[in-house]
């Protein structure tokens, strides 16, 4: 198993008299993470505390093995960070932006200058890299920010909504650039996003927080496995031996409202449920394949009550 | 140019020493400071009157010119009323140049948020602070310590080994006083464009200073009937300090000189805790 990139142990921060995270419990290990949560339920105050910006209260995070309360700049050494809202110099071209960025995380100055070229270039930038930075488009900002979070190569990117205000066009070219990324291996890459979709693009974790704590958390890659084998069957003249027929095949199956549900163990495919159907003559009106999206998996977590979580949490299940 | 591939490659090259990034920002800063060729020229004229001095002093040690009037001593006195005058003219100078740059230094990082993106690299907020103001020391020093030190070699190379040993507390005075002034000017700047995100009002805020110290102190004196409104009157404080320094024995004000100094450092501190406070609501982001 590999080691943790981010580790949180009992991780709680409080900024004035409000508790904002509440006892984070958490190793991520996977290439990309997805952190999900509605707002106010602590995803930036977890990014801050992993910037060493934020003091943790009580606990720990650690990032690449680096504590966050003592080591930050080690950390900030690795971490490549992309903010949500707007964060640039108006009046300088792109390419002196990252090149500063670069600079700043210790290049000297003529490899940080190569280095921002290329990454403006990576990012789709390099035709518009002298232009001044206050005269780029929303989606241009995305872009220029993303340049200069990777510039100096960072072991950990963390993203803070990458797609946010972007068209379409740009948006697929965002989730294009992370899903490479991702693919080289050669950063462990945590996506902050409220698009459900982006996250399910991109990443093989999911981090559901609400309220400062975390009400689920998945490993999208088993999910989608599980998915696939997971069949919703609607049929049409079946007498209701058709669910027994498949249990004979070695299947568990549920039949409610007329349809059945059922999970595939290995070696039992989709062909076999045809051939059975074939067999005895059923139609198989409606075949799904999906059990819960992302989206369904997010909105049971908001459902659950804060006693709800305690109790996932202490059966060890979150 | 290189046709670059539109692939990323981690870096793994060597990295500079964490001690001199601040330097980075300093650089960058001095770029963007004498981008605007007005500045640039304002700049250079500033140094005008103190090469008219330099002359001076040659002048007045040049002992055929003195023959020619008959004249033994000089024109005129080299002493601490001398350096007094000249760095005070330097030192509005140099207030000035702080009232032009400093909000083009802090205001356009608060502005848009990029102090989130420095932060977020090893790169601490006293490193922020200290490369943002060595532009605003080295500029404003290269105005006031710098000609002033030059005023005091030169006199020295003139008159002689006895002179230099005579005035060495001119030299002294001179490096005390800018240190101090410098570092107002300095810490000033960059809280009032902390402060004020706008360039114009920042800049005539700091100007505005003086003159609100100045009014708030005299209004304090007159309504209170005590001389403790003096120590907001940074102005009378900053000349306190320097007519001890020099000798000078001209009163200003009823206040003693330590009380003066503790003031001026005291504003130094207020100042600095403006800044730390401006800076750490920016550099936490989202």
């Amino acid at each position: 198993m590999t080691e943790p990139h981010i580790e949180l142990e009992d991780l709680r921060v409080t900024l004035g008299k409000r508790e904002i995270l509440r006892g984070l419990n958490l190793q991520l290990r996977a290439r990309t993470v997805g952190l999900l949560g509605p707002n106010g339920a602590g995803k930036s105050t977890l990014i801050n505390t992993l910037l060493g910006f934020w003091k943790p209260t009580s606990g720990t995070a650690r990032v690449m093995g680096f504590d966050v309360r003592t080591q930050a700049r080690q950390i900030r050494a690795l971490i490549g960070y992309m903010p949500e809202n707007d964060c640039f110099i108006a009046n300088m071209p792109a390419v002196s932006f990252v090149r500063l960025g670069a600079e700043l995380s210790g290049l000297p100055a003529e490899q940080a200058l190569e280095r921002a070229h290329e990454a403006l270039f990576y990012v789709g930038l390099g035709e518009a890299r002298y232009r001044k930075m206050g005269a780029f488009s929303l989606g241009m900002k995305q872009m220029a920010k993303l340049a200069q979070a990777i510039v100096h190569g960072p072991k950990v990117l963390i993203l803070d909504e990458p797609t946010n205000g972007l068209d379409p066009q740009a948006r697929t070219r965002m989730i294009k650039l992370i899903q490479e990324m991702r693919d080289l291996g050669t950063m462990h890459i945590v996506v902050c996003s409220h698009l459900l979709r982006d996250i399910e693009e991109v990443c093989e974790e999911a981090v559901i927080l609400k309220a400062g704590q975390i009400v689920h958390y998945s490993n999208l890659e088993a999910e989608r496995a599980s998915n696939r084998r997971f069949v919703e069957i609607e049929t049409e003249g079946d007498d209701g031996t058709f669910a027994d027929a498949i249990e004979m095949l070695g299947c568990v199956c549920s039949v409610t409202a007329g349809k059945i549900r059922t999970v595939l163990p290995e070696g039992i495919e989709i062909r076999d449920i045809y051939r059975l159907a074939a067999a005895r003559d059923i139609q198989l009106r409606r075949l799904n394949y999906r059990r819960d999206s992302l989206e369904d998996i997010f909105l049971k977590a908001m459902d659950m009550k804060t006693p709800d979580i305690k109790k996932e949490v202490l059966s060890g299940r979150l | 140019m290189a046709v670059y591939k539109r692939t990323y490659k981690a870096y793994s090259g060597p990295l500079t020493p964490p001690a001199s990034r601040f330097l980075v920002l300093q650089r960058y800063a001095f770029r963007s400071v004498f981008k605007s060729r007005l500045l640039l020229i304002g700049y250079l004229l500033c140094f005008v009157p103190m090469i008219f001095v330099l002359a001076t002093l040659y002048v007045n040690q040049n002992a055929t010119l003195l023959a020619l009037v008959n004249q033994k001593a000089g024109f005129f006195k080299i002493d601490g009323n001398f350096f007094l005058n000249i760095l005070g003219f330097q030192f509005v100078l140099a207030g000035f140049l702080t009232a032009f740059i400093a909000p083009t230094l802090v205001a356009p990082d608060l502005v848009n948020g990029a102090l989130s993106l420095y932060l977020s690299r090893p790169f601490s907020r006293t490193e922020y602070i200290l490369g943002k103001g060595a532009v605003i020391a080295t500029l404003a020093g290269a105005l006031t310590l710098v000609p002033g030190l030059l005023m005091f070699t030169i006199q020295s190379s003139l008159v002689g080994w006895n002179w230099m040993l005579d005035n060495f507390y001119l030299a002294t005075a001179t490096v005390l006083i800018s240190g101090i002034v410098l570092s107002i000017f300095t810490l000033l700047g960059l809280a009032m464009s902390a402060l004020v995100r706008w360039r114009i009002v920042a800049g005539a805020l700091i100007l505005a200073v003086f003159a609100i110290g100045k009014g708030f102190g005299a209004m304090i004196n007159n309504v209170m009937r005590t001389n403790n409104g003096v120590y907001l009157d940074m102005q009378s404080l900053i000349q306190t300090v320097a007519q001890d320094l020099f000798h000078n024995t001209r009163p200003v004000d009823d206040i003693p000189v330590y009380g003066a100094w503790i003031a001026l450092l005291a504003i130094c501190g207020v100042l600095l805790l403006i800044i730390n406070r401006k800076l750490r609501v920016c550099e936490v982001a989202g």
